[in-house]
Parts: C-alpha cells; sequence; structure tokens
C-alpha cells in the first residue's frame, strides 16, 4: 500500500463527490446498488405491475411450470401454484412485504436507535453503566428467541412481526451508535470544541454527526438484511405473515409441500430472498470499503 | 489485578442474571392469559385448586415477595409445568438443551477450523485471486437464508443423491442409554455399541445440520480474522520485521498471527447468541430434538411455561459463554484488563 502519491495534482472534491467516485469503481457493489433499487421500486409499485391479482385463482392452469419449461404456459411467465394463482404476480407482491417492511423497520430502528445511541454515548457515570449492562443482557438473548416473545406477546400476525424486529434489531444498533459516538468524543477536534464553549447539542449536531452520517448508513444495510432475513424467517416458522399475505418465507413455508411436484414454487421465493439480502449486503461492504479507502488518502 | 478484573465480571454476571431473572417473572404477567395459570403451567379449573395455587405461589402478596418466591422455585428446578405435556418444564429442557448444545458446539468447532485459516489466507493473499475467491463465497454465505439453505442440501443430498438422512438425531434401529445427552459421547461411553455402526450413523445425522448451522458463523469468522490480520500487518511492529529481512512466512506466523487471533476469541464469544437462534431454525427444518424445536412448538401450542423456562435457559447459556469466553480473552491479552467499568 503506497503511502505517496506519483502525480501531485490536488483533487479538492466534496467528500460525498469523493465517496461515489470511489464506490462506482467498485463494481459488485455497483451492481448490488441498482438490484437494490430495481427491489425499492417493486416494492412500491406491485400491484400496479403485477399481471394478475395477489389471490386470482386460475383453475384451468394449475401447477403450470415456469414459461421456459416445455410444459410452460407463456401467461404465466414463472408458472402458477396448486391454487392456479400466478407465481410472477405473488412474489412481485412478496417483495412489498418483505423488502418493504424490512425497509420500513430498519428505519424505524435507525431513527430510534440514534435517538438512544446518541443518549448513552454522551451520558456519564452510573447512567451510562446501566444503559450499558442493559444492553449487554439484551445481546445475550438472540434475537430469533427475543422476536419469538414478543410475538408470543403480542400474537402472530405482520405487523407484530415488524415490532418485533425493531426490537429485536435495536440493542445491536444501540451499540453500534454509542460506540461510534464514544470513539469521536474522544477525538481532539472535540476537546477543542468542547474548550470554545459549545454545548451537548452543538457537540452532537455540529461536531459528531457530520462524521459519523455515513458510518450509520453502513449500520443500516447490516440491520436490513437482518431484517429482511427475520421477517422472512419468522413468515417461515409460521409465526409472522399468515398464508394468504405473500410474505416471501410466508410463501416458502405454504408451498413446500411441493417441494416434489413443484419445486420451482419454493425455489424461486428463496432466490428472491437471496438476491435482495445479497444486494443488501454488497452495498453495506461497498460502503464499508469506500470509507476506509477514503480514510486512508 | 486479575482478580479484580474476574471479581468484577462477576459483578456483572450477577447484575445480568437478576435482569434475566426479572424479565422472565414478568413476562407471566405479559403474556396473554392468566398470571397464576402462566407461572405455575396449571390451567385454572376450581376454586380449591386456585387458592392452593393461589398459596403456593404467594400470588396475593406483593410482586416484590411473588418474585422472591419465583426465584426460591428457579432454584429448587421448580419452573412450572408445560400446558402442552404437563411434565416438568425443567426436567424437559435437561432433556433437550444438550442436542441443541451439541449441535451448536460441533458447528462452532466447525466454523472456527474453517473460517479463521480461510481468514489467515484472504489477508496472506491480499487482493488476489485467493482473497477475491474466499471474499466472494463469504458474502454469498452471509446473504444466504438458513431456512432456504437448508432446504436446499435437503433436496440436494438427501432426495436426490441420498447421501445423507434428512431428520433426526439417529437411526430408530439402535437404543444409545442417554447418560450425557450428548449423543456421541454417549455412544462412546456405552463402548461403541453395533460394531461402531450407530457412531456412524449418528455422525451421518449431524452432518447437514453442522453444515447448515455453520455457514453464518464461518463467514462471520472469515470476514474478521482478515480484516483482524489487515490490521496488524499494517503496523509499525511487523514493518520493522520484514526490514530485518523475514520472509512473509515468518511475518505472519511468528509475529502477526499471535496479536490478530486475539479479538478472534472475543468474536467466537460472541457467536453463541447467533448461533442459538439459528439452530432454533436448523432445528425445526431437520426435525432435530433439541430445545429450539421444542420453543417453536411451544408457540404454536401458546405453552407460556415452557417459553418463560427455554428463554432463561438459553439466555443463562449464552450468558455464561459470553462472560467465560471473555475471562479466557483476558488470561491472553493483558492490555484488556485495563478497561473502566461499564466498557463494553
Amino acid at each position: 500500500m503506497a503511502k505517496f502519491k506519483v502525480f501531485s495534482e490536488e483533487s479538492n472534491k466534496s467528500p460525498l463527490a469523493r465517496f461515489w467516485r470511489k464506490f462506482k469503481n467498485n463494481h459488485p457493489a455497483l451492481v448490488g446498488l441498482w438490484v437494490f433499487i430495481a427491489f425499492a421500486l417493486l416494492a412500491a409499485s406491485a400491484p400496479f405491475l403485477a399481471p394478475y391479482g395477489v389471490n386470482q385463482q386460475h383453475s384451468d392452469a394449475l401447477l403450470i411450470p415456469p414459461s421456459w419449461h416445455e410444459m410452460g404456459d407463456v401467461r404465466f411467465i414463472l408458472g402458477t401454484d396448486d391454487l392456479g394463482r400466478d407465481v410472477l404476480s405473488r412474489l412481485m407482491n412478496g417483495a412489498t412485504y418483505t423488502f418493504g417492511l424490512s425497509v420500513v423497520a430498519a428505519l424505524l430502528t435507525t431513527i430510534i436507535g440514534v435517538l438512544v445511541g446518541t443518549f448513552a454515548g454522551i451520558s456519564r457515570g452510573i447512567r451510562s453503566s446501566f444503559l450499558n449492562h442493559l444492553l449487554d443482557i439484551t445481546l445475550s438473548i438472540p434475537s430469533l428467541l427475543l422476536a419469538i416473545i414478543i410475538i408470543a406477546v403480542l400474537g402472530p400476525g405482520l405487523m407484530n412481526t415488524v415490532w418485533a424486529i425493531i426490537l429485536a434489531l435495536l440493542p445491536q444498533f444501540i451499540h453500534s451508535i454509542r460506540n461510534l459516538i464514544v470513539e469521536e468524543l474522544s477525538k481532539d477536534y472535540i476537546t477543542a470544541f468542547k474548550l470554545d464553549g459549545a454545548s451537548n447539542w452543538h457537540i452532537i449536531s455540529r461536531g459528531i454527526f457530520p462524521n459519523i452520517y455515513e458510518h450509520i448508513v453502513v449500520i443500516f444495510t447490516m440491520a436490513l438484511s437482518t431484517a429482511i432475513l427475520d421477517i422472512s424467517a419468522l413468515g417461515f416458522l409460521k409465526l409472522g405473515a399468515q398464508p394468504p399475505t405473500t410474505e416471501w418465507g410466508a410463501i416458502l413455508a405454504e408451498n413446500l409441500g411441493l417441494i416434489y411436484l413443484a419445486p420451482w414454487t419454493v425455489a424461486l421465493p428463496g432466490v428472491l430472498l437471496f438476491l435482495a439480502v445479497l444486494s443488501t449486503n454488497l452495498v453495506g461492504d461497498g460502503l464499508r470499503q469506500v470509507l476506509k479507502e477514503r480514510k486512508a488518502d | 489485578m486479575i482478580l479484580d478484573y474476574i471479581l468484577r465480571r462477576l459483578g456483572l454476571l450477577l447484575f445480568m442474571l437478576l435482569m434475566l431473572s426479572i424479565f422472565t417473572f414478568s413476562l407471566a404477567y405479559l403474556f396473554p392469559g392468566d398470571p397464576l395459570s402462566n407461572l405455575s403451567g396449571v390451567p385454572s379449573n376450581n376454586f380449591s385448586q386456585n387458592t392452593q395455587l393461589e398459596d403456593k405461589y404467594l400470588y396475593n402478596s406483593n410482586y416484590f415477595t411473588q418474585y422472591i418466591a419465583f426465584l426460591g422455585r428457579v432454584f429448587q428446578g421448580d419452573w412450572g409445568l408445560s400446558f402442552a405435556s404437563g411434565d416438568n418444564v425443567f426436567s424437559h429442557i435437561l432433556d433437550l438443551l444438550p442436542a441443541t448444545l451439541e449441535l451448536s458446539v460441533y458447528a462452532l468447532i466447525v466454523s472456527i477450523f474453517i473460517g479463521v485459516p480461510a481468514g489467515i489466507l484472504g489477508s496472506a493473499y491480499y487482493n488476489r485471486w485467493p482473497d477475491k475467491l474466499i471474499n466472494s463465497t463469504t458474502i454469498v454465505g452471509y446473504s444466504m437464508p438458513v431456512f432456504w439453505l437448508a432446504l436446499l442440501l435437503i433436496m440436494i443430498f438427501s432426495l436426490k443423491l441420498g447421501w445423507f438422512p434428512m431428520s433426526g438425531r439417529m437411526g430408530l434401529l439402535y437404543e444409545i442409554p442417554p447418560t450425557t445427552g450428548f449423543m456421541l459421547i454417549d455412544i462412546a461411553l456405552a463402548g461403541f455399541p453395533y460394531k461402531g455402526m450407530a457412531f456412524t450413523d449418528a455422525l451421518h445425522h449431524l452432518t447437514l445440520p453442522t453444515i447448515v448451522l455453520a455457514m453464518y458463523p464461518t463467514t462471520v469468522l472469515v470476514r474478521f480474522t482478515r480484516e483482524s490480520m489487515l490490521k496488524i500487518m499494517d503496523q509499525n511492529f511487523i514493518k520493522t520485521a520484514r526490514a530485518k529481512g523475514l520472509n512473509r512466512r515468518q511475518l505472519i506466523l511468528h509475529h502477526a498471527l499471535r496479536n490478530a487471533l486475539l479479538p478472534v476469541i472475543k468474536k467466537i464469544g460472541l457467536q453463541f447468541s447467533t448461533l442459538i437462534t439459528l439452530a432454533m431454525i436448523t432445528e425445526v427444518i431437520f426435525s432435530w430434538p433439541g430445545i429450539g424445536r421444542w420453543l417453536i412448538d411451544s408457540i404454536y401450542q401458546r405453552d407460556f411455561p415452557a417459553i418463560q423456562g427455554g428463554l432463561m435457559a438459553v439466555s443463562l447459556f449464552v450468558i455464561l459463554a459470553t462472560i467465560v469466553t471473555e475471562l479466557l480473552y483476558s488470561l491472553f491479552d493483558p492490555l484488556s484488563r485495563n478497561q473502566a467499568h461499564g466498557k463494553v
């Protein structure tokens, strides 16, 4: 790793511009970003794009394989399930539930997590100690178990799953934000700022946040990929979204009995889930890589 | 100083146990239904039985007295009765926990033996093809939903190829007396009955669940080891060693590795919580008779005493595992003992 530049040309671009420039050069991350945007658009517009209704049954076309198969029918590009419902339409609508709700859950987690994490970061003494130990204990309860207990209290259902996932994601999130804030607080520029007479609010809003918001985005992508995995896992365990809902994990669980007859009804939701998580992780990894590189130069 | 550190950790452990027990106790009131039957596991049927229970659980006194009584019962091993089976929850947990622990421990061992060397390899060939290969494999493994991976492996190895059985811990042909609850150890203790065929059968049953469960921690360890190695390799003492004329092999084996593996020990301890989460799903798919599957079944059956007991047992295990690895870590790394109170 060279510590000096051969060309002495100075780059005075803004941090964000340099960020994008570096991110663009990381091709897997860029592809991940495009897939991510595609999923987001699909999640927002699935009901208008889908060729058929979610629960529309075609009694003349049961268990038709995908259209590239010789038994396939071009009317149903990804085939139909045992009730004659179009798999493509169901999967498209599933993006709204699995991906869209995960984004909502991760965003809510971010808002709450940043607030509480900041508070935990700037507090001192017994309050900080108590908060941290409380975090420790919630971190030691496995996240799915925590979600399951919350569902046992609230009852199964999609919205309750979202709350459960938010609560299960929060401890980890608060922990990361707190570490970021504590690390930033110990730096010299914050000390100088403090000596200038800046209040706590000034230190947080003017000093720390401009320096850590990119890291918060990285933590957000991690929370998002966990949220997608958890929502679908709970759907798969029949504790989250209930069968007529087109959540991908629930579709997978519903069609598990068809695994011999119609493997595509099980494989396709899994592929989509995998792609959604993969794109999120690629973007997150790319962001982290860029942050590290920008720090180095 | 080390004694001081251990005492501080024990204090933390006590605090965590206190909070955990308060949380578990309050669940009886948070769960739907009658708190008294949630605590005892006896559905309220008639008046005389109810008054008897109220006396036993001190139900009419204040919450604090009830909590103390709850603690006493926890230590006596009286964790209430399961709604579903009518048996003591504690004896269920004693039966089921070893199966989960066995699976998780093997998965953790596999992930350490694959993950750590792969991470070292990746950092040794930084940004060249072995690193890129390892990196892209880990990100794929990292993004794979665990239940889908399990289904894919079942489809390929159990249904298509027929190499491995798809459910259970053991073929029905064999009967092994459960002494420790760990299947492989039990078979060894019984002196490898059935000419060792029981042992191979148990190994066969273990293979797929272990692979599925090991996938996520392996990828985490690969990434973490690689990062940690790269961080160390960038430090000045490595540059000095290189300037002295050591070759890369000596650098990595004698100088970098020892320092880079220290944080990895801590990371391994943190894996238990994730492992148990994943084990719950894996157990459901592979019909593994462990505590995770039992907990999920308890949810379906609204078996609240079982959920409470399971939560307590699993979290207790995770907390103990975390504290033990932290103590180990501080034994190896003197620098870490100098932490202030309440730092995480």
